[in-house]
């Protein structure tokens, strides 16, 4: 997998620190060294927050050694503010900033470009096609950033980061790892406005150089020849290559930018020099495009350039092999020739992720909306805002819970600005514990503050679950082993000095009902912590799981068990419900809510 | 160079078949990429996982129209998945049957297993192999190994990998005793195709 192969690269690169928050699509070259990579000398641990993450890896790459900082896109907009810091101040040991852009979107909540974020903090940015040149990438951006001294973004996108591929390996450099920090304020030091000045000239000069760097070390390739020039780069560059395999014509040649700020410019206009027509294709925004046409008036090439602007290809989604093949076809004149006929396309119920059977997060939000209820409140007159993570996925038929899902800690703010622009009803911030040590503390520590009325609730399973089950603060001892001290979620709340905690087992349904009734109507800031593990993470634990069944004889067929509980165990057929033993946890949430005890548990009465 | 479509539900453990399959066909010699997302479609969801093998494959994924075989987990994933193959494909779909909760809370379920086979046997005819692929599984000692058994009967058919490569890729993947049912659940695939192969 890319990822895997991003792992390795920086593994034989000699990497010493290695740190990240978990984000889809780059979870896994942190989960790669957890679980290849034991007994490395290698520091090797998520971090409460991205922005956190990069201020470790900083720290660690201006004493000299080298290290590499993983996120997806929203994380860089996280991590941004040192990161433009650290382009005056630079590096000694090389620095890699990983960013995982998702064209899509698979799983993000823009079609983020982060390759704006390259001009914007003036970092050099480069690409990679394949899983193996993904390994090689990353250990020649440890040269790059070194040759620089700069750290250097590494953008990549979801069709390279789980993409399998064969990956021949390399040999691991051997390093000295001994960090030594040398003071040096005009440098270091961003508080004097002259040094400011004088770093930003650095850097501009150091910024001319980054071609020449690149290409001694191998970066932007050039293919076949002829008038017709494409322009591509990262997974794009796949989609070209077989487009043009497949139409066996000799007459375009292929550019191949792997050096994605500052272009190369030089590359790009001697190649281009010779091209009538030039068509730009790369994912997301028209990025290259622009850079393109801008060369194309400074140098005078007198191509004409084609890409996203002039509607070639969508400015929205993502890529693929088909797409990319009616572009070029379309851009050269040439028949698309007979596409082989599809079998006829079916309208089928959609099948969004919902919440897992036996979600502790389904119990909670269910609860929610009987609390609200209970309380004497219209559920439409709630706002129940939500927050990035798992839980999210309750917006979807048939709970429905969550009218908001922004940022990272977005929750409890929102709820707090409605509140103060006089909003008369109650408000609830729901938010999951990682994202609570993310970005919900300053958040509640606001609302704390400035005494606002607001119910939240903090859905603690005790694991990042969502983007694969990493850890969170609250875990005594870490992925890799190393002996770490639990942060208690309900102690930091307490310290914050909020008006009211409870902490419940949302498991305990009727209490939890009972909590939220009772909370809600209360004033000022009081936080129900709603506390079970991550079901999937526990039924793995479990010695044997119970499980559940309908007594097809009692069940009348009137859905009421998967009209609230929207478990993906369960399903109707032929007027009766059933359950999908395998998938079943035993959690018995649908049990509570069949009027006709119809639900039992297996083996039980 | 095959393009094949693996499609499941989230859990089902599609993305591990197409794991074991980039593996095979490295250790046969050739060179394979496989594409798909994980994260929130993880569990539950529905899952593509796009596998390309052959000489010189570059691409991670392919577009509708373009799958030589798809292998379906599950019925109606397996009927979402049709659009991408070519109209010389052919469907190996497993017979398990887990409607979208989408499905169970309409009031008029138009959809049931004997509906979602009867359009997949309508719209692909002879391209259509259905598998009993839970029994299959459970035979070699569990339902988890429903993939595998899947990738069983493709390969009898596609002959795609040599045998002794197959039984390292799975043994690779999942080492252990998942590992061992997996070959067993190959196996049985594989003789249920050998046996279809002869009464047709
Ligand atoms: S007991 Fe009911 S709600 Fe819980 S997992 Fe089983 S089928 Fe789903
Ligand atoms: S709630 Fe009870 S009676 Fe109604 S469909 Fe479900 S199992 Fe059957």
């Amino acid at each position: 997998m890319g990822n895997e192969a991003i792992a390795r690269g920086a593994w034989e690169a000699g990497v010493r620190v290695v740190t990240g928050y978990p984000g889809t699509p780059s979870s896994e070259v942190i989960m790669t060294f957890h679980e290849e990579g034991r007994g490395l000398p290698i520091y090797v641990e998520w971090a409460v927050n991205e922005r956190v993450a990069f201020e470790i890896a900083y720290g660690a790459a201006i004493g000299g050694v080298r290290a590499l900082v993983t996120m997806k896109a929203p994380g860089l907009n996280v991590a941004s503010d040192p990161v433009l810091s650290a382009a005056y101040s630079g590096v000694e040991g090389g620095l890699v900033i990983l960013v995982a852009d998702d064209p899509g979107p698979h799983t993000t909540q823009t079609e983020q470009d982060s390759r704006w974020y390259a001009k914007l903090s003036k970092l050099p940015m480069f690409t990679a096609s394949t899983p193996q040149e993904a390994k090689d990438t990353v250990k020649r951006l440890f040269r790059v950033s070194e040759e620089l001294k700069l750290p250097v973004i590494f953008r990549t996108t979801t069709r390279l980061n789980h993409a399998v591929g064969d990956v021949v390996l390399g040999e691991v450099e051997e390093r000295d790892a001994r960090p030594s920090f040398k003071k040096d304020p005009p440098r270091f030091v961003r508080a004097g406005m002259k040094w400011n000045l004088e770093r930003h000239a650095w850097l501009n000069g150091v910024l001319r150089r980054v071609e020449e760097v690149a290409s001694s070390l191998g970066f932007n390739k050039v293919e076949g020849s002829g008038e017709y020039c494409v322009v591509t780069e990262g997974v794009a560059y796949n989609y070209v290559y077989e487009a043009l395999r497949g139409l066996g014509e000799a007459r375009v040649k292929v550019l191949r930018v792997d050096q994605l700020y500052p272009v190369p410019s030089k590359f790009l206009a001697e190649n281009l020099s010779s091209c009538r027509r030039v068509i730009v294709v790369e994912e997301l925004d028209p990025y290259l495009e622009a850079e393109v046409k801008k060369l194309a008036y400074e140098e005078r090439l007198g191509a004409e350039v084609m890409g996203k602007e002039e509607g070639l290809l969508p400015l929205e989604g993502e890529l693929n092999p088909s797409l990319v093949k009616g572009a070029l076809y379309r851009w050269l004149g040439v028949p698309q020739g007979q596409e082989s006929t599809p079998a006829a396309d079916v309208r089928l119920p959609e099948r969004p992720p919902p919440l897992c059977p036996g979600c502790p997060h389904a119990f909670s939000y269910i609860a929610l909306k009987l609390g609200i209820a209970r309380a004497g409140y219209k559920l439409s007159e709630v706002p129940v805002f939500g927050d990035i993570g798992c839980y999210a996925l309750s917006v979807n038929r048939p709970i429905e819970a969550i009218w908001t899902e922004h940022s990272m800690g977005a929750s409890i703010s929102m709820a707090m600005g409605l509140k103060v622009a006089g909003y008369d009803k109650p408000v609830v911030a729901t938010i999951g514990d990682s994202t609570f040590f993310h970005a919900g503390i300053p958040s509640l520590i606001e609302a704390v503050h400035k005494r606002v009325d607001m119910l939240v609730l903090i859905l603690d399973n005790r694991v990042v679950a969502m983007t694969g089950h990493q850890s969170t603060p609250s875990w005594e001892v870490t992925e890799s082993g190393r002996q770490a001290r639990g942060i208690d979620i309900v102690e930091v709340v307490k310290s914050i000095g909020v008006d009211e905690v409870a902490v419940v087992d949302p498991y305990d349904f009727n209490k939890m009902v009972e909590t939220v009734a009772s909370m809600i109507k209360r004033p000022g800031v009081k936080v129900l912590v709603a506390q079970h593990p991550c079901r999937l993470m526990e039924v793995r634990q479990l010695k044997t799981v119970k499980k559940y069944r309908v007594i097809e004889d009692k069940c009348t067929g009137c859905r009421a068990c998967v009209n609230v509980t929207g478990c993906p165990a369960l399903y109707i057929e032929d007027g009766k419900a059933k359950i999908v033993e395998d998938d079943c946890t035993g959690c018995g949430l649908c049990a509570r809510f069949c009027p006709y005890k119809a639900i039992v548990e297996v083996g039980g009465a | 160079m095959f393009n094949i479509l693996i499609s499941s539900v989230g859990g089902q453990g599609g993305l591990t078949l197409s794991r074991i399959m980039a593996v095979a066909a490295v250790r046969q010699g050739l060179s394979a990429r496989t594409g798909e997302t994980l994260g929130m479609a993880q569990r539950f969801g529905s899952v593509l996982s796009f596998v390309r093998v052959g000489e010189d494959v570059q691409s991670p994924i392919f577009g509708p129209g373009e799958a030589d075989y798809i292998i379906g987990l599950e019925l109606f994933e397996t009927v979402r998945a049709t659009r991408y193959l070519r109209d010389t494909g052919v469907v190996f779909a497993a017979d398990e049957y887990k409607p979208p909760v989408s499905a169970s809370l309409s009031p008029k379920p138009a959809w049931g297993r004997e509906n979602v086979l009867r359009s997949l046997r309508e719209t692909l005819g002879e391209k259509l192999l259905v598998v009993p692929a839970r029994d299959l599984a459970l035979r070699a000692g569990s339902a988890r190994a429903i993939n595998v058994v899947m990738l069983g009967v493709f390969n009898a058919h596609a002959r795609l990998f040599a045998d002794d490569v197959v039984y390292e890729a799975i043994k690779s993947v999942l080492p252990g005793r998942a590992g061992e049912v997996s070959v067993k659940a190959y196996e049985l695939g594989k003789a249920f195709y050998a046996e279809r192969a002869k009464s047709a």
